[in-house]
């Protein structure tokens, strides 16, 4: 009996663990993928790797090569981040809250940095 | 606290906000301290951002939030700046022409509501940015070019109702309009041309409908506000090809531009070319510190070497030819036989290019596919600071000349390199001079500012207009357009006393003041 009880609450918890991690993951999944669109939508042009990426020239004299491409920089947090897109640097214009939320800050900091993870 | 606009009182302004976050919401009212509101200031300009601070950003979702926010603004006599995506780089930005006025931010409306395959339009909010519409057509795998500016950030909207200029055949912005939606100054909604018609079956395919064509009169203007537009999409082609050709010597710019004319304006040539001088070229590739670390305009022999190093001329010339391969090669040897006559000119395809920037974005921009890479251009100084002097020529080869020795010249003398282009439209020349400087440099961004203030009084003299300008000289400019005893600017003024009676919307855009403004009209 005792051990039928300890058997159905190990089944329970499992499942409830199984389903939050999942939800859990459907989320982070989520927010990557708003990262990614805030960053091809409103980054790319600028800051991919290579040639033609006005941004990324910058940011390889400014800061060096290792540097110059924002993808998988887990150095620049939300608070930067934010700081920048806000407040423009230099060359780089402000970017509103009508066109990127904070939300969408803080989804294309966790895209930007789980890119290295992937590397 | 922000500055609050002329003659209106801190009670005003709070009662409008008041009604306006009714409207749109507490979020979609920025105002006050609002940290978020320095991203609508101009942060490339030769002006000081305070000039153009707004006191307040509100950011409607639908033409009906418009309505009610022009209804309440002039209910409370508060003038309303509006932006589409606010990417006017080099002309303002975000910014508003005076400090104070509210900014009307239409970003958020943002959709792409129709597109039509069969007859190859689009009716678009203004808020969708060039990105967007391109994205939106691939996404549904449609076989419909867009026409991008060089600013891919930029909208579509905004950048043809201030007259802006592309780089495939439907270059010319506003000539591919076709029906607009406007609200007007006391919340009156408008469809212009056929969409006047109920059930209309002809908004985007005829432009004038029936009465005077009026859709002009709400670009480069504040007697509107343009909540919907319709833009012609060009049919993928069978085939294209962008080729690029070098000239050698500064002196070949009016030959250059003598062959160039008939090619266009028997449409031979069927895309909006380009005719780049050096720097232009070369700047979007290497910053300037790479071949010269001195003062004043980069010398001769250094641009020698770097026109060297990057296979560039002194003048390259930029088109595209679409249709049936055989066809595309049939016209080019036109084009090659008379541009051979010109001693040194270099013929470049896209498989002699491969790697270089400034022909891969110019050869996608005339594919219609957006990008930034031009704006690797600020990087030739690093300092943030640009603003464009924009005249128009006759796409003559004197002109072009003229035009380019002049405003050489005084670049020169104030210290600045000359970076230009002739974009050709048709008949006209939009000759676009890239002004740029280190803003974080005080006396380099004032003798900036005085330099673009000389060129635009040379040019008039000259008899040269821009077609477009920076916030911080648009009365200069409107009052260089003053024959008659500066009717047309006069008739713009009686146009805006009787649609917008109390001055609410963008007043001194392009020089048009509300009666009740200290700074205008201009006489």
């Amino acid at each position: 009996m005792n051990e039928g009880r300890r058997m159905l609450r190990f089944v329970t918890l499992t499942a409830v663990a199984l389903a939050s991690a999942h939800a859990s993951l459907a989320a982070e999944d989520t927010d990557l993928k708003r990262g990614k669109a805030v960053y091809q939508e409103n980054c790319a042009a600028c800051h991919d790797p290579g040639p033609g990426h006005p941004g990324t020239q910058m940011l390889a004299v400014k800061k060096g090569k290792e540097l110059a491409v924002l993808i998988g920089r887990t150095d620049l947090g939300v608070d930067l981040v934010r700081a920048v897109v806000r407040g423009g640097l230099i060359e780089m214009p402000p970017f509103r809250p009508s066109e990127v939320s904070d939300a969408d800050i803080e989804a294309l900091v966790k895209f930007i940095h789980t890119k290295r993870d992937e590397k | 606290m922000s500055a609050l606009p002329e003659g209106v009182s801190a009670e005003q302004m709070r009662d409008a906000l008041a009604e306006m976050r009714g409207v749109v919401g507490d979020a979609w009212v920025i105002s006050g301290e609002n940290p978020l509101l320095r991203a609508y200031r101009d942060t490339l300009s030769t002006a000081p951002e305070e000039a153009s601070m707004p006191s307040a950003a509100v950011c409607p979702a639908s033409t009906e939030d418009v309505q009610r926010i022009v209804v309440i603004a002039n209910t409370h006599r508060v003038p309303l700046w509006t932006i589409s995506t606010g990417k006017n780089f080099a002309y303002g930005g975000p910014a508003p022409r005076t400090a104070g006025q509210i900014v009307l931010d239409l970003k958020r409306m943002n959709r792409v509501l129709e597109v039509n395959t069969d007859l190859a339009y689009a009716l678009v909010e203004p808020g969708v940015s060039y990105f967007q519409l391109y994205d939106h057509l691939r996404e549904r795998k449609l076989r419909l070019w867009i026409d991008p500016a060089a600013n891919g950030l930029g909208g579509v909207v905004g950048n043809t109702l201030d007259h802006g200029v592309g780089y495939t055949p439907y270059g010319d912005h506003l000539m591919m309009q076709c029906g607009m939606e406007v609200v007007l100054a006391d919340g009156t909604l408008v469809r212009t041309g056929m969409g006047a018609l109920p059930n209309t079956k002809s908004w985007q395919i005829f432009k004038f409908g029936f009465g005077p064509w009026i859709d002009g009169l709400f670009t480069q203007s504040n007697f509107g506000v343009v909540t919907k537009m319709g833009i012609w999409l060009m049919p993928e082609p069978p085939a294209s090809m962008p080729f690029m050709i070098t000239f050698e010597k500064e002196d070949d710019l009016e030959r250059v531009i003598e062959i160039v004319r008939p090619l266009k304006v028997n449409m031979v040539i069927p895309n909006a070319a380009f005719t780049v001088d050096l720097l232009w070229e070369a700047g979007v590739a290497v910053t300037r510190n790479q071949y010269f670390t001195g003062k004043g305009p980069m010398p001769d022999s250094h641009r020698r070497k770097m026109a060297a190093d990057l296979r560039l001329g002194a003048w390259n010339f930029y088109a595209a030819l679409y249709g049936l391969p055989e066809v595309i090669d049939a016209t080019f040897e036109i084009i090659r036989g008379a541009f051979s006559s010109v001693p040194g000119a270099k013929v470049y395809f896209e498989k002699d290019r491969v790697g270089d920037p400034s022909f891969e974005y110019r050869a996608q921009l005339m594919r219609g596919i957006p990008n930034l890479t031009e704006f690797g251009l600020l990087n030739w100084v690093g300092g943030g600071g640009h603003i464009n002097f924009s005249p128009i020529s006759p796409t003559l080869g004197s002109d072009a000349t003229k035009q380019y020795r002049m405003i050489q010249k005084t670049c020169h003398e104030f210290g600045f390199d000359y970076i230009g282009e002739f974009a050709v439209g048709w008949r006209d020349m939009h000759h676009i001079l890239m002004l740029m400087f280190d803003r974080r440099d005080a006396a380099e961004t004032k003798r900036a500012h005085e330099c673009f203030a000389r060129l635009i009084d040379e040019a008039a003299a000259e008899g040269y207009g821009e077609y477009r300008t920076n916030l911080a000289f648009m009365d200069q400019v409107a009052r260089t357009y003053g024959a008659n005893g500066g009717s047309l600017l006069k008739l713009q003024q009686r146009i805006k006393r009787a649609l917008d009676p109390n001055g609410i919307l963008a007043p001194g855009k392009n020089g048009i003041w509300p009666l009740t403004a200290k700074e205008g009209p201009p006489t």
